[in-house]
């Protein structure tokens, strides 16, 4: 982490590869579901998360000048995002031993852990920019 | 939920139209604040780290936000329908620099329960939700 993180201690989870339950038997998956269950009102129940929700494994994608409108993502994929929790803890570290709980990681989900900020990150380059035009220019 | 793709939309542009692009973004989210449509929403920090493997035992920094896939913020929108979903991202003035918008419905089930009648078939014959049956399992 640099000196332009988040001041506040949000991270976002996002969970991708969707697909851990094939050639899992439904005692497995139950286990899988259950304990990932009982992970998320642990988390809601200490104060630590906010929120989550599973995404519809179907969406569309919105793109380019002509704004097209494709099917996607392709939930097979092992990128594509399932879900995510809001978390609210003291730090990235904690927040990298919250995503070690998952219990999908066994089957082959991957936990994005993202700070959430304030300010978007073009916002900031472009002030970064600017301020060093205006340096550039007085030197 | 609309997840914004392409992070990097502002290489290449000159700092008028990245300042009208900006303020065109900030007014469109101002306006469906308004409406009363937005329930979350913010921008996520290019520092991350990635989780994957029994009980997260990689952690590598990433994702790597310079491709145009990398998520760079999200959007949490009240919407009847996909369809109305989909129009208000094709509004988005980013677009036409490369960013993409993944549109997903959020879920109250995870969509694995779909892929498992079975499961979902035991929880009603017991007259209980499947999140409930579950949470008795873990218990």
């Amino acid at each position: 982490m640099n000196a332009t993180s988040t001041v506040k201690s949000d991270y976002l989870l996002l969970f991708r590869g969707n697909v851990w339950d094939r050639g899992l038997s439904p005692a497995q998956i139950q286990k899988v579901v259950s304990d990932w269950m009982a992970w998320f009102e642990g988390l809601k129940a200490e104060g630590k998360c906010l929120g989550g929700h599973p995404l519809e494994e179907h969406g569309k994608v919105v793109s380019g000048k002509q704004r097209t409108v494709a099917d996607g993502p392709f939930a097979e994929s092992k990128e594509a995002i399932g879900g995510y929790f809001y978390l609210t803890v003291a730090d990235e570290n904690e927040a990298i031993e919250i995503a070690k709980q998952c219990p999908g990681l066994e089957y082959g989900s991957v936990v994005e852990v993202r700070p959430v900020t304030d300010v978007c990150s073009i916002r900031q380059r472009a002030e970064e920019y600017s301020t060093r035009q205006f340096a550039e220019a007085t030197a | 939920m609309l997840l914004f793709r392409g992070p990097h939309w502002d290489q290449g542009l000159s700092t008028d139209e990245l300042q009208k692009t900006m303020d065109d973004v900030m007014a469109w989210f101002e306006g469906l604040n308004q409406r009363g449509t937005v329930k979350g929403a913010q921008p996520l920090s290019a520092q991350g780290r990635t989780i994957s493997g029994a009980n997260g035992r990689f952690v590598v920094d990433g994702p790597f936000t310079e491709t145009k896939e990398a998520v760079g913020g999200y959007l949490v929108l009240q919407a009847d329908s996909l369809e109305e979903a989909i129009e208000v991202a094709r509004t988005n003035p980013a677009l036409r620099y490369g960013v993409s918008v993944e549109v997903r419905p959020i879920l109250a089930e995870c969509p694995i329960f779909a892929r498992h009648p079975e499961i979902v078939r035991r929880a009603k014959e017991r007259s209980v939700s499947a999140e409930e049956l579950w949470a008795t399992m873990a218990a």
